[in-house]
């Protein structure tokens, strides 16, 4: 076309056009006019709702125009990010949108179940399917083995997740497992050692002006993300002192760049970088003597830890990072006040990650960065209307005895709250029981936890498998049964972030547009389910509102007038109140704590699990390492960036066409290798290798960098999708098929950094 | 009479590229696939770039959003046959699609990259459209419910936003921005009036030290950076 019509154009006379020219010139200032279709877009009207691409869960607002959601806007009421959103938020359209979400229940008609094995999908009734799943359920509770039941919870509202555990604990089944065992459980269980609060940090950035970052991508994937990208610019240049972040990681990420200081170190060191720089801080007594003296314990056993065994030399050896370099950050982190030292996932993700967080939790006590201005926050809870106790029935209370089959808090994982990749391996071994049915809501853990592998071998083993999401993904492919869920613009609910802002904040989540085909939410299926299986189960989705609609307005009732909820989209809560000293440590000597009576207490109750010799101090040990350094000698150390979605699909060409700034490259997920690693193995840009571990291989190509560590490989997570998507199938490759299976044993989280890899021309 | 320019803080931006979604999401310009990177046929009309220099561990990147740079002395119009681009009154260049010949001259001429031609005619089932079916009568300069095949596109200072804030008395710079300053998270970026010694545009200037790109070349950007 572009052709013919250049040719027609030359053949017309010129001059008539330019005539035209003055007339369009002078039209261009105004709206053109005579524009229906224009006039109409721009007549859009803007809804608030809440956006779920990531844990962060920004409030949003989209506009709609003739029945289609056309564009999507931070909603200015939402403080946490102060009204702004990630580049993702906008990307939800396309989500919405995805040419092949599932459009109704979906059957399987392929008996055998695999990696690569065409499911063969039936469409079938959603009463067909209920039928099926409410007949599954109910001879469970029936033969009085509830517990065979597993409930997967992927990236889910909060109000979805609050009804999936009524319907887990009503049902009688201790196994509804989150993701959040991949994710920060040794970061939290590292902060409750300390000051007994079991979650992630939360931090004042407004009034910061040090930012120490261990192992954290603070512009890409440290949640809530997009509250990050937002102080970002406060830290910069909307303060009186230009705050000074330094960047702490093996790998030169788009937060390194835009940090003052790179410190690339050598993997799983960051904690004794930590206890070194407590090491300066103490013995140049830069240390905040009020706080410590007034507000802590054991600090004399912690002092002569990092005395003893971290001076900054010794350190250098461990970590790879000179001695004065040291000695300045641990000199900056002290005199630069409030200063802030944050534990990121590169740094805590290990075995003993745990430990790790104690130890740069330990630094904020050090410099009294603790509840004040500009230092931590401890989140506050939104204060929904509470939900009567479920009253359980019979088999409910049989079924709860049980252990999970996570072992969470049993003596392998003693401080644990969910250890999400020890299902797989339970589900193998059919201990401590055998699981009947699991029903997956948006989860795709054969993608995102390490050792895919275990997890296609135990979902194939599950005798009934349901998935519920909008669209097909890797563990759908497993499924015998898929329910269309609806997306984020198509549903009820409420929503709060992970910890971020320390005053608490809800936002609506309300159907913008229809929902696409024959979806439900998450919430309406639950109460269908619910109904039709009788006793406790059913008295438990009583009186909560009957439906996923009714239950946001049952719930948050007790925050504002829902009109008022509806049209502005967000509930607040009061102002964030500082230095709560006098009420604020949950530990047993109501204050912070250098040396954790929390886990010695848990020791005591759980001796047996914890073993010998264990240490109640924040400590450095050696990384645990997955293959022998002389078979693999690198370490493969893997990276999320800003966008790789968090809903178990990458089916999103907006994202994919940009989706790594640095190396300027999309539609792909390169092995970044030091330019001098690669010319020891002889690699060069472009180049297609395998990154082999013990537990696997898998096909890259080779990206030539100045900014990893010369012992690593640096591979994105996100791509490397097997099931469905034109825009995501077959690009790329996923870390963690080659990852090997691994924990803190404290806190159950799995380590995502201690494998080694060999790396050779494919 | 005005003359819009926009400014871009180096320090506060995080490399997001919520700014290259936004206008796509914005201007309804189409995606791409991995066969049209390969090729280098996507259409980008805010696009990012960035910079790497350096040796480990002392290696450094900028990375740099980039929209038109709405040159005062634009090559792209003056190399244009068909006077398809043109500089509106406001400073504005704009590229008007009905008159364009797909000749790529101005592409050529551009030194920063800031035009892409279009290859291909819409998705029939694309992800996301301004609005419903298109309507071939209203061909016009905005927005594009329909994509025109064979000519050269390019970023246009949303300038349908301003036209629009000004037909109604709005504040442009405060209350009406372009859809990547608005979608700044970091808030970066910052748009105004070049002539107008109030404008917040104006006032950055004069408290940062600044740059352009490719200064040398006398195009007289009008999108400035503030260095870190
Ligand atoms: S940070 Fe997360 S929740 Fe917020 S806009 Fe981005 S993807 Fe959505
Ligand atoms: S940046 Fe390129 S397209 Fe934009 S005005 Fe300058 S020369 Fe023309
Ligand atoms: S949206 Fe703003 S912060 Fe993000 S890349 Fe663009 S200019 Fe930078």
């Amino acid at each position: 076309m572009g052709l013919s019509r250049r040719k027609f154009l030359k053949l017309t006379a010129v001059a008539g056009f330019s005539a035209g020219a003055i007339g369009i010139h002078r039209r261009s200032h105004s709206l053109p006019s005579g524009q229906p279709i224009t006039e109409r877009a721009l007549r859009g009207r803007w809804i608030p709702t809440s956006c779920l691409n990531c844990p962060a869960r920004c409030g949003i607002t989209v506009k709609v125009a003739g029945g289609r959601a056309v564009q999507i806007k931070g909603n200015r009421s939402s403080l946490i990010s102060e009204g702004q959103i990630c580049p993702r938020g906008h990307i939800g359209l396309q989500v919405l949108y995805d040419p092949e979400r599932i459009i109704s229940p979906l059957k399987r008609s392929q008996p055998k179940k695999g990696k690569g094995i065409a499911p063969q999908w039936k469409p079938i009734s959603w009463d067909q399917a209920i039928e099926e799943v409410v007949g599954k359920l109910r001879t469970l509770r029936d033969t009085f083995r509830p517990h065979h039941l597993l409930l997967l919870s992927g990236l889910n509202s909060r109000s979805h997740e609050d009804l999936l555990s009524r319907f887990a604990e009503a049902f009688g089944t201790p196994n509804l497992v989150t993701g959040e065992g991949l994710d920060r459980e040794a970061e939290k269980t590292g902060n409750w050692m300390a000051d007994g609060h079991f979650d992630a940090c939360a931090y004042d950035l407004d009034q910061t002006n040090y930012l120490l970052s261990f192992g954290a991508d603070l512009l890409e994937s440290t949640p809530p993300v997009a509250r990050w990208l937002r102080k970002w610019g406060r830290l910069r240049r909307e303060k009186t002192v230009r705050t000074r972040i330094v960047s702490i990681q093996p790998r030169y990420s788009v937060t390194a760049s835009k940090s003052d200081e790179w410190i690339p170190i050598k993997p799983g060191t960051d904690a004794a970088l930590a206890m070194a720089i407590a090491h300066v801080v103490i013995k140049e007594e830069l240390f905040d003597h009020g706080f410590i003296k007034e507000w802590t314990m054991g600090f004399d056993r912690y002092r002569q830890v990092a005395l003893q065994h971290y001076a900054p030399e010794a350190v250098s050896r461990i970590t790879g990072i000179a001695a004065e370099t040291i000695y300045r950050i641990a000199r900056e982190f002290a005199q630069i006040r409030p200063a802030i030292a944050i534990a990121g996932k590169g740094a805590t993700a290990w075995p003993g990650g745990c430990y790790t967080s104690y130890a740069i939790h330990c630094l904020n006590a050090l410099v009294g960065s603790i509840d004040v201005p500009g230092g931590i926050f401890y989140q506050e809870s939104p204060g929904y209307r509470p939900i009567p106790n479920v009253a359980c029935d019979e088999i409910a209370k049989r079924g709860l005895e049980q252990p999970s089959i996570d072992l969470h808090g049993t003596e392998g994982f003693p401080a644990a709250r969910v250890v999400t990749n020890q299902v797989p391996r339970s589900i193998l071994e059919g201990k401590p029981y055998p699981i009947e049915m699991a029903i997956g809501f948006n989860s795709n853990f054969n993608m995102t936890a390490p050792g895919t592998g275990q997890w296609e071998e135990a979902l194939k083993k599950i005798p009934f498998y349901v998935h519920v999401a909008p669209f097909i993904s890797e563990m759908a492919d497993f499924a015998d049964l898929v329910l269309p869920s609806t997306t984020f613009f198509e549903e009820w609910g409420y929503d709060h972030s992970s910890p971020g802002a320390g005053f608490a904040e809800v936002r609506i989540k309300q159907p913008v547009v229809k929902p696409i085909g024959d979806s439900k939410s998450v919430g309406d299926i639950l109460f269908h389910l619910a109904k039709r299986v009788p006793g406790g189960v059913t008295r438990a989705f009583e009186n909560i509102g009957g439906s996923g609609e009714g239950f946001v307005r049952y719930r948050t009732s007790s925050l504002l007038p829902w009109e008022e909820f509806l049209k502005k989209g967000v509930w607040r809560g009061p102002a964030y109140q500082y230095r709560k000293y006098s009420r604020i440590f949950n530990t047993p000597s109501k204050k912070f704590e250098f040396v954790s009576g929390n886990l010695q207490a848990l020791h005591k109750r759980k001796a047996r699990g914890l073993g010998e010799g264990v240490a109640y101090v924040p400590h450095y040990s050696d990384a645990k390492w997955l293959g022998k350094e002389e078979q693999y000698p690198l370490i493969l150390f893997p990276y999320q960036p800003l966008l790789t979605f968090e809903n178990g699909s990458q089916n999103y060409p907006w994202a994919q066409e940009i989706f790594l700034p640095m190396q300027g490259v999309g539609w792909a997920s390169p092995a970044e290798i030091n330019s001098e690693t690669a010319r020891i193995l002889n690699l060069k840009d472009r180049d297609e290798v395998w990154i082999e571990s013990p537990f696997g291989k898998i096909r890259t190509r080779v990206k030539v960098s100045e900014g990893v560590h010369p012992g690593t490989v640096c591979i994105p997570f996100g791509q490397g999708h097997t099931s469905y998507g034109k825009w995501q199938k077959g690009i790329g490759c996923n870390p963690n098929e080659v990852i090997g299976v691994d924990f803190d044993l404290l806190s159950g989280q799995s380590t995502f950094f201690n494998t080694r890899v060999r790396v050779y021309k494919a | 009479m005005s003359r819009w320019g926009m400014v871009i803080d180096l320090d506060k931006c995080v490399g997001c590229q919520a700014c290259v979604v936004a206008c796509k999401e914005e201007n309804n310009v189409p995606h791409g696939s991995p066969e049209e990177q390969k090729s280098r046929r996507e259409i980008y009309w805010h696009k990012m770039i960035a910079v790497t220099n350096g040796k480990y561990p002392n290696v450094r990147t900028e990375i740099i959003p980039m929209p038109c740079m709405q040159c005062d002395h634009p090559p792209c119009v003056t190399v244009c046959p068909a006077k398809a681009t043109f500089k509106r009154e406001d400073g504005i260049i704009v590229q008007y699609f009905r008159r364009c010949i797909g000749c790529k001259y101005c592409m050529v001429a551009c030194p920063y990259g800031a035009r892409s031609f279009n290859f291909k005619a819409q998705e029939a089932k694309a992800y996301h459209h301004q609005d419903e079916p298109p309507d071939r009568k209203s061909w016009a300069p905005w927005p594009f419910p329909v994509r025109t095949q064979g000519v050269v596109e390019k970023c246009t200072f949303c300038f349908h936003r301003i036209d629009r804030g000004l037909k109604e008395g709005r504040k442009i710079g405060t209350e009406v921005v372009p859809a990547c300053v608005e979608a700044c998270p970091s808030q970066a970026r910052v748009f105004g009036d070049l002539d107008d010694p109030q404008s917040p545009v104006v006032q950055l200037l004069a408290s940062r030290s600044s740059f352009r790109l490719r200064e040398e070349l006398a195009t007289k950007p009008k999108v400035f950076y503030l260095s870190r």
